[in-house]
């Protein structure tokens, strides 16, 4: 275990919490992450099969006629992406690795990593976003949905949890 | 009253892209130094060994939160222009205890799994492809979600909107949990 040279979370909290704030004063909504993933997929779709993409009601609010992907949260997850590589590199975090929990075989990671993200990005759509868009956008601006999501997830990962003691920890 | 600047014209689409970018490049710099591409971090907290994730949750909210009342009071946001995250009650119940299971198994959500890819995690890549996944699966069974997906509207709906009072009160109360919260925290990860 090489020694962490994170920040402090209040620390970075703060930072996030003020990307956040100026994001309400500059653009009139918050953060927001799931979303892009649901619009690669309808996207993705539309290039395999164009036909069934259009059959689907749901991707309908996706698929815009002109320019689906000048879509300002996969603008934004493109920021993340280069934002969180910077700090990676900046501090030296930067490392190819398959990560998993102590103990577990790659071909189970593989299996946990696959399912927990199909159970997030389907959990998103059904929550209208997820913890960018939702938990900390909603609950920062002390919108109902926010804190009835964030109470449910923690719920949630505390049973499986308890299901899974030595999943990670 | 000038702001949200979208929302008053002040851009255009393209511009607001490019503010999406610069926006999100802060998003993700303090994500990744808070430690949330680090999936033993993420979990932490759901074996009550690493409380990062509540951490930072917590104080991120109540600084955008007293900024965004503090700009709305002093007349200089105009909250009827920003777009409030509507609330579906039963949808994000269910959708939020789907989502911590997903977060749990995974170890990343969507934001932290870009973090984590970003930070050279592979495993963080599988998940991102899984989101792509439970995605499209829900587009394909919407006809039969619709119904649910759309029960327990309640549109724009904030707490001080709920109960009647000003949002200070609110405040004043996520202020106070957020200090019990920090303290127990701290206390537990220190061997209590």
């Amino acid at each position: 275990m090489q020694k962490s040279n994170f920040w402090s979370p209040y620390v970075a909290g703060a930072g996030i919490g003020l990307t956040l704030l100026a994001t309400f004063y500059i653009m009139g909504w918050g953060l927001a992450a799931s979303r892009a993933y649901a619009l690669v997929a309808a996207v993705g779709l539309k290039g395999v099969s164009p036909g069934y993409a259009g059959s689907l009601e749901y991707f309908s609010g996706y698929l815009k006629p002109e320019s689906p992907l000048k879509d300002w949260v996969l603008f934004e997850t493109m920021g993340v992406l280069t934002g969180a590589l910077a700090g990676a590199l900046l501090s030296g975090n930067f490392r190819p690795r398959f990560d998993k929990p102590a103990g577990m075989s790659p071909g189970r990671r593989l299996m946990t990593a696959t399912a927990g993200g199909i159970l997030i990005g389907f959990a998103s759509r059904l929550s209208r976003g997820c913890t960018s868009g939702v938990a900390l956008s909603g609950g920062a601006q002390l919108a109902v949905s926010g804190w009835i999501f964030v109470i449910a997830m923690f719920a949630g990962g505390f049973i499986v949890a308890a299901l899974f003691r030595r999943l990670w920890s | 009253m000038t702001a949200p600047l979208y929302g008053y014209g002040m851009f255009g689409v393209n511009t607001g892209l490019m503010l999406a970018v610069l926006l999100g490049v802060f998003f993700g710099f303090f994500l990744e130094r808070g430690g949330l591409g680090d999936p033993h971090k993420l979990t932490g907290v759901f074996y009550l060994s690493d409380f990062t994730v509540p951490k930072v949750m917590l104080t991120a909210i109540i600084v955008a939160a007293s900024g965004l009342y503090l700009l709305s009071d002093l007349k200089l946001i105009d909250m009827n222009k920003i777009w409030i995250v509507p609330t579906y009650f039963w949808p994000q119940i269910v959708g939020g205890a789907i989502f911590g299971a997903g977060f749990v198994l995974s170890g990343y959500c969507p934001g932290t799994a870009i973090t984590g890819l970003a930070t050279g995690r592979l495993d963080a890549l599988v998940t991102m492809a899984g989101i792509a996944v439970g995605s499209l699966m829900f587009a394909v069974l919407y006809p039969y979600l619709e119904g649910f997906y759309v029960y327990s509207s309640l549109g724009r709906s904030t707490w001080q909107g709920l109960l009647g009072v000003n949002h200070w009160v609110v405040l004043a109360v996520l202020y106070a949990v957020a200090a019990v919260m920090f303290y127990m925290m701290e206390r537990f990860e220190n061997g209590g």
